[in-house]
């Protein structure tokens, strides 16, 4: 009698987990949004960064804190949709942003350490109305014929270059300069938020607002510069760099203050829009603490998305079908119970992943789908040595009990070797795989819940109802029943 | 054997998860090419070092060796504007590469290692043994399907073959829990040892098949229906699971068994028959 009020109970237990499932899924939120796609099946970017200090030193956990921290407020002053930065591993940062128009400006922005180096240029060289597939080829030239210059001295100059777009928009004017190895003026000498985006005579320019010691500074450079041009005949000029690229290199005409511009002015719209945000968000929010290189980088397009969950979700739903129409061929009756519990898994285990919630992708279905098999597969163990007892004679009763108590050992043995493996994937691998290690792991466990326990209380409720399981019932044959074995309950 | 010599031959086809480069995936492309013509898109130097292949009825896959940014971008502009397709993109910098090559061997070693004494407390060393020796044949024999087909190995190929791994062992657990059921309480015996063995596995090979068939057929059906990463795990499994059944039962038990009269023979070294 007690056995079956447990029964009742555990089934009991089981319409309520389904009924808060069913609130999760259905009734929180409309269906189409309760579960989180992850980049590869919605669309996105994704991109992991490896940060690397300059001199080849150790990268600290809080340096990569403060940059993961620098480009969360970069992508957020882009206006993206939620970006999901973390840091991972010790020098390490995986950034994900979901639905991205354009990966170009956003991979970019997060990868400019952005430091601001003012520079006085020692000689320059400059290449106007250079085609596109050449751009590479002109820097060479140029580098070579710096370096041949007398301004040039190995390890104490470098040669940096400024590419911007010719009017025309379809070629390139590059220009290379040769400027001393350090700045003459770095980033600090920016006031908080000194950048601003500006429109000067129509042209779209950023300003940059320097702080009091840093405006003493550059006016102390640039009328060093004025008076070497006196003697040198030379125009004097002034490379504004964002870490190795010169943004604009303008001629100093007087002593500059606490006020700088960076201009095109070539382009009849001065700045090109993208630009001058892109370098008004990076000075802003300051220079990275390290440096950082796109070490992998992953864009999804939406209609890529789609059809992978597409194509995802048929070959799950396919599988799982053809596993329950097995599982009654083989097992008649029995089988039918399985399929309710795995039915049972299959809607409590898409519960579990909108509620706590964990992301689905495209190897979190692969998770998925195995699970289905693992959970299966309990059950295989469990009524093949129901089969096995009712040959050797027992009644159906008896030997539904022993192929539960036998079985579930190898069961439990098998399913912590899969858990072992799922937590070694989770703690070794990063990413996707993680999101297999994750499903396969709730899987598993949820799969021993319904396969072991469910079925059993089914089973239990269905002969304590007076419904009686034949063998024949159970996909055993009369003639393999061991001989003289007593049929019906003693 | 044959997994051995073609992997040796160094035939295994690393993706660039693993050595690094960039995929360029389209899809829904407006107007068909021949991989060549698409081919003929890239920039010079980038096309001779490229592989490009269709998917499905109306997309093509680029795969090219470790380029820059810009060429990135460029190499994407030019596909999508002469197939009229959407475009993804997965590069991957070969230092990461080695790092997630390094990691997969460390994963892979690990997972032995814990799966090894999981077993000697569960059961006893000789079986851990044996389940080891079943399980690295598991691996030689899913990698070097690889090696021969040619197919790429990337990180979901060591995913799958970790998953193999935990299944391959289910596989061999179960038999083995039977076989330390059927044993008789009283000491060693090689004839009634192999004996037991063989009923052992006589009671769970029905099991065994019919279990591999449930787990077969939902990777089947991902191998069929699932596209990219879905169908090349899917491929993993298949071989992985099918190597893993077998193993369990014409590999790890007569190691067991072979291992247990050696160490039996070791002990009373008496005349043997």
């Amino acid at each position: 009698m007690s056995s079956r009020r447990n029964n009742l109970i555990i089934l009991g237990l089981v319409v309520v987990l389904l009924g808060v499932a069913a609130y999760f899924i259905f009734v929180r939120e409309p269906v189409t949004e309760s579960t989180q796609l992850g980049l590869d099946l919605q669309g996105g970017v994704s991109a992991q960064l490896e940060g690397s200090q300059t001199g080849g030193g150790q990268v600290t956990r809080q340096e990569m804190e403060q940059a993961a921290d620098l480009i969360r407020q970069r992508i957020d002053r882009l206006g993206v949709a939620e970006p999901d930065v973390r840091v991972q591993g010790d020098n390490q940062v995986v950034v994900q942003i979901p639905g991205v128009e354009d990966p170009d400006e956003v991979i970019d922005i997060i990868g400019d350490t952005a430091q601001l180096g003012f520079y006085q240029v020692l000689a320059s060289d400059a290449q106007p109305g250079v085609p596109q597939p050449e751009v590479d080829q002109t820097k060479q030239d140029i580098a070579e014929s710096l370096k041949r210059d007398d301004a040039y001295e190995q390890g104490k100059t470098k040669v940096l270059f400024e590419e911007s777009p010719s009017p025309s928009g379809r070629e390139t004017y590059v220009a290379g300069y040769v400027v001393r190895k350090n700045p003459d003026l770095t980033g600090d000498a920016l006031q908080q938020n000194g950048a601003n985006v500006d429109f000067v005579n129509g042209k779209r320019e950023v300003t940059l607002q320097l702080t009091k010691e840093g405006g003493q500074q550059i006016a102390e450079l640039t009328q060093n510069m004025l008076d070497n041009s006196l003697i040198s005949g030379q125009p004097p000029l002034l490379a504004i760099a964002l870490d190795e690229d010169v943004q604009s290199a303008p001629q100093v005409n007087e002593p500059l203050g606490e006020q700088i511009s960076i201009s095109n002015d070539s382009l009849p719209q001065g700045l090109p829009e993208d630009e001058a945000r892109q370098l008004e968000t990076v000075l802003n929010t300051g220079a990275l603490p390290v440096n950082m290189e796109v070490i992998s980088q992953t864009t999804v397009g939406p209609t890529l998305g789609t059809s992978s969950l597409n194509s995802g979700l048929l070959a799950a739903l396919i599988g799982f079908g053809l596993v329950l129409i097995l599982l009654t061929i083989i097992y008649r009756a029995l089988g039918i119970v399985a399929d309710l519990a795995l039915l049972i898994y299959a809607f409590l285990l898409w519960g579990l992943i909108v509620a706590i919630p964990i992301t689905m992708t495209l190897p979190g279905i692969a998770g998925i789908v195995l699970s289905v098999g693992v959970a299966a597969d309990a059950n295989v163990v469990i009524f093949e040595r129901i089969k096995e007892e009712i040959r050797r004679g027992k009644t159906p009763r008896t030997a539904v009990q022993a192929g539960y108590d036998k079985g579930f050992r190898a069961i439990l043995d098998g399913n912590v070797t899969t858990l072992i493996t799922a937590f070694i994937l989770y703690a070794l691998s990063s990413g996707s795989v993680r999101g297999f290690a994750v499903l396969l792991t709730v899987g598993v466990v949820l799969s021993m819940f319904t396969a072991v326990v469910v079925t059993r209380a089914l089973l239990g409720l269905l002969s304590g109802r007076g419904i009686h399981l034949s063998p024949g019932m159970m996909g055993v044959s009369k003639a393999s029943i061991a001989a003289g074995g007593q049929r019906r309950g003693k | 054997m044959a997994s051995i010599i073609a992997i040796a031959s160094g035939r295994l086809n690393l993706g660039i998860d693993f050595q690094g480069g960039a995929q360029f995936t389209a899809t829904g492309v407006e107007r068909q090419l021949s991989t060549e013509e698409v081919r003929g898109v890239l920039p010079g130097d980038i096309a001779a070092s490229s592989t490009v292949q269709t998917v499905g009825g109306d997309g093509y896959e680029v795969r090219t060796p470790v380029i820059g940014q810009e060429e990135t971008t460029r190499v994407r502009d030019s596909l999508s504007e002469a197939l009229g397709a959407e475009v993804s993109v997965t590069s991957v910098s070969p230092t990461f590469g080695e790092q997630l090559r390094e990691q997969a061997l460390q994963a892979v070693a690990a997972a032995l290692l814990i799966i090894v004494a999981f077993i000697s407390v569960r059961f006893e060393f000789a079986f851990a043994l044996a389940a080891m020796v079943a399980l690295v044949h598991d691996i030689l024999v899913t990698v070097g399907f690889y090696a021969i087909v040619g197919r790429e190995v990337g990180l979901v190929t060591v995913v799958a073959v970790l998953t193999v791994l935990g299944y391959s062992l289910y596989d061999t657990i179960i038999i083995f829990d039977r076989i330390r059921e059927n044993t008789p309480a009283v000491g060693y015996n090689r004839r009634r040892f192999d004996e037991t063995i063989n009923t052992s596995i006589r009671q769970v090979i029905r099991r065994s098949i019919y279990t591999s068939l449930f787990t077969l057929i939902p990777v089947t059906a991902l191998l069929i229906f699932g596209e990219s990463i879905l169908s090349d795990f899917a491929f993993a499994l298949l071989v992985g699971i099918a190597a893993g059944t077998y193993s369990s039962i014409f590999i790890a038990s007569p190691v067991l068994s072979l291992y247990k009269a050696w160490r039996a023979g070791k002990l009373r070294p008496a005349r043997s028959a």
